[in-house]
C-alpha cells in the first residue's frame, strides 16, 4: 500500500504560499491570485506559472529556510515516520523551495522542479501532475491512498484506489468531493483512519 | 463499550417518504436535528462514521457544529442504492465490529447505553410503531430468526452490530445484509424510525419525556 500525501495544508498546518507572501510583503499580489485560483477562474497550471513569476526573483535559499520551519501536524508526521516506506509526498511546490521541509518530513517526495541560477528561479522545468505519482504506484501493483485538500488534487483523487479529503487546515476544495471516499476534519481521526487502512486493506 | 467497535450512522438517503424535503438526519425533533440527538449519545465513542450522500454539505456543516472528529464516508451512489450499501461503505475500513445506526432513528438514551456496552453481535428491535415496518421474528429466547415484510413479533429498527468482514457491497437493505447470519442475538429496545410524517409527529411527542 502507498499513501500519497499532498503537502500544503495536509501535512503542514499552515499554507506555505501566504507565509512566503507575508514574509516578503507581497500579500496583495498573491492573495488576488490565490482568490482567483480557489474560485476556479484560473486553471492550476496557469496559476502556478504566475505564482512562480511573482516569487521567482525572491532568494531561493531564504524561501527554503522559511518553509523549513513551517508547522506540521505532529500525529500525521509520526504516522509518516513510522511507515516511511509506505508514504510519499506529492506537491506542486518547487523542489528548491521545499528541500528542507521535505527532509523534515522524511519520506520520498515528488515535486515540481526548477532550474536555479544566482539564487533565483530561472526556469520551471517540470510541473508535477500528482496523478502521475498515483499511476506510477498503481502500475507497480500498489493500492494507492491519496490524501489531499486542493483543486490540484482532483485528478489524483479521481484515480486513487482510496481518496481522503482533509479539512484540517481549511475546508477542502469542492471540486475534489465527488471523488472522495472519506472526508476528515481532525488530525487524530485522520491518523485513526490511516492506521485502519493499514490493518484492513489487503496487500 | 469495547474499544474495537465503530459506529456507522447512515445519513445518505433522500428521505422521500417523509416529505419534508430534506435528508432525515437534518429534520428537527423539538429544535434539535436528529443527527445532533445521535451525536450527543455517542459523545464518548472514539470512532464515529457518518455516511453522507444527499445534502452531504448540509449534513457535514451540521455535524461539525457538534463534533469535529467524526469520519465522513461518501456514498456517491445514494440515489440508486439502499442502506445496505451505505452500511458497507461506512464499515469497510472500520474496526472489527461495526454498529449500524440509521440516520432517521432515535433510541431511548438508557437503551443506547445498554447497546454500547453489549459484547459481540446483536440485532436491535422494538415494539411495532411505524407505519411501514419491516418485522422481526424471534425464537423463545428472543433471538432474531427472520425478517419479514408481512408479519412478525417486533419491528426491525436497528441498530445491529456485526463483524465488519461479513458485509459486502450490494444495493440492498441493512436487514438483507444480516439475513445470511441469522439467527442472531436479539435485544429489545425503545427505538423509533421516522419514515413518515405520522412517525415524525409521534416521535416528537415521545422524546419530550427523555
Amino acid at each position: 500500500m502507498k499513501f500519497v500525501f499532498d503537502l500544503d495544508g495536509t501535512i503542514t498546518s499552515q499554507e506555505t504560499l501566504p507565509l512566503i507572501a507575508s514574509h516578503f510583503e507581497i500579500e496583495a499580489e498573491i492573495s488576488e491570485l490565490t482568490r482567483e485560483t480557489i474560485q476556479g477562474n484560473i486553471p492550476f497550471v496557469e496559476s502556478f506559472i504566475r505564482r512562480v513569476h511573482i516569487l521567482g526573483d525572491l532568494p531561493v535559499d531564504q524561501i527554503d529556510i522559511l518553509l523549513g520551519k513551517v508547522e506540521l501536524y505532529p500525529n500525521l508526521l509520526k504516522f509518516i515516520k513510522e511507515n516511511i516506506d509506505s508514504c510519499v509526498i506529492a506537491t506542486g511546490n518547487l523542489d528548491c523551495w521545499v528541500k528542507t521541509l521535505v527532509e523534515r518530513v522524511g519520506c520520498k517526495a515528488y515535486t515540481s522542479t526548477a532550474r536555479v541560477k544566482d539564487n533565483k528561479v530561472e526556469k520551471i522545468e517540470k510541473i508535477l501532475k500528482k496523478e502521475d505519482v498515483v499511476k506510477y504506484y498503481q502500475n507497480m501493483g500498489e493500492t494507492v491512498v491519496f490524501v489531499g485538500d486542493g483543486n490540484n488534487d482532483v485528478e489524483a483523487m479521481r484515480i486513487a484506489d482510496i481518496s481522503i479529503a482533509v479539512g484540517t487546515t481549511h475546508h477542502p476544495a469542492n471540486s475534489i468531493l465527488p471523488f472522495t471516499d472519506y472526508l476528515i476534519f481532525n488530525e487524530k481521526s485522520l491518523c485513526l483512519q490511516l492506521n485502519q487502512l493499514l490493518l484492513v486493506v489487503p496487500e | 463499550m469495547s474499544a474495537a467497535k465503530s459506529i456507522v450512522i447512515s445519513c445518505a438517503g433522500i428521505g422521500s417518504r417523509l416529505g419534508l424535503g430534506q435528508t432525515k438526519a437534518l429534520i428537527k425533533i423539538n429544535d434539535r436535528t436528529i443527527i445532533a440527538w445521535q451525536l450527543e449519545l455517542f459523545k464518548d465513542i472514539e470512532d464515529v462514521r457518518i455516511v453522507i450522500g444527499y445534502q452531504a454539505k448540509d449534513v457535514v456543516k451540521e455535524v461539525l457544529r457538534h463534533r469535529k472528529d467524526v469520519i465522513f464516508v461518501y456514498n456517491h451512489e445514494y440515489y440508486s442504492t439502499k442502506t445496505g450499501a451505505s452500511f458497507y461503505l461506512g464499515s469497510r475500513h472500520a474496526n472489527e465490529y461495526v454498529i449500524e445506526w440509521d440516520g432517521d432513528m432515535l433510541v431511548h438514551p438508557d437503551d443506547v447505553k445498554m447497546l454500547l456496552q453489549e459484547q459481540g453481535e446483536f440485532v436491535g428491535y422494538s415494539d411495532i410503531t411505524s407505519d411501514e415496518a419491516v418485522y422481526v421474528q424471534t425464537d423463545e429466547k428472543g433471538n432474531v430468526v427472520a425478517f419479514s415484510r408481512e408479519r412478525g413479533d417486533y419491528e426491525w429498527t436497528g441498530p445491529a452490530c456485526i463483524k465488519r468482514d461479513k458485509l459486502n457491497y450490494s444495493s440492498v437493505h441493512v436487514f438483507n445484509q444480516l439475513e445470511p447470519y441469522l439467527p442472531m442475538k436479539g435485544l429489545k429496545i425503545r427505538a423509533y424510525d421516522i419514515d413518515t410524517y405520522d412517525d415524525y409527529k409521534r416521535v416528537t411527542e415521545i422524546v419530550k419525556s427523555w
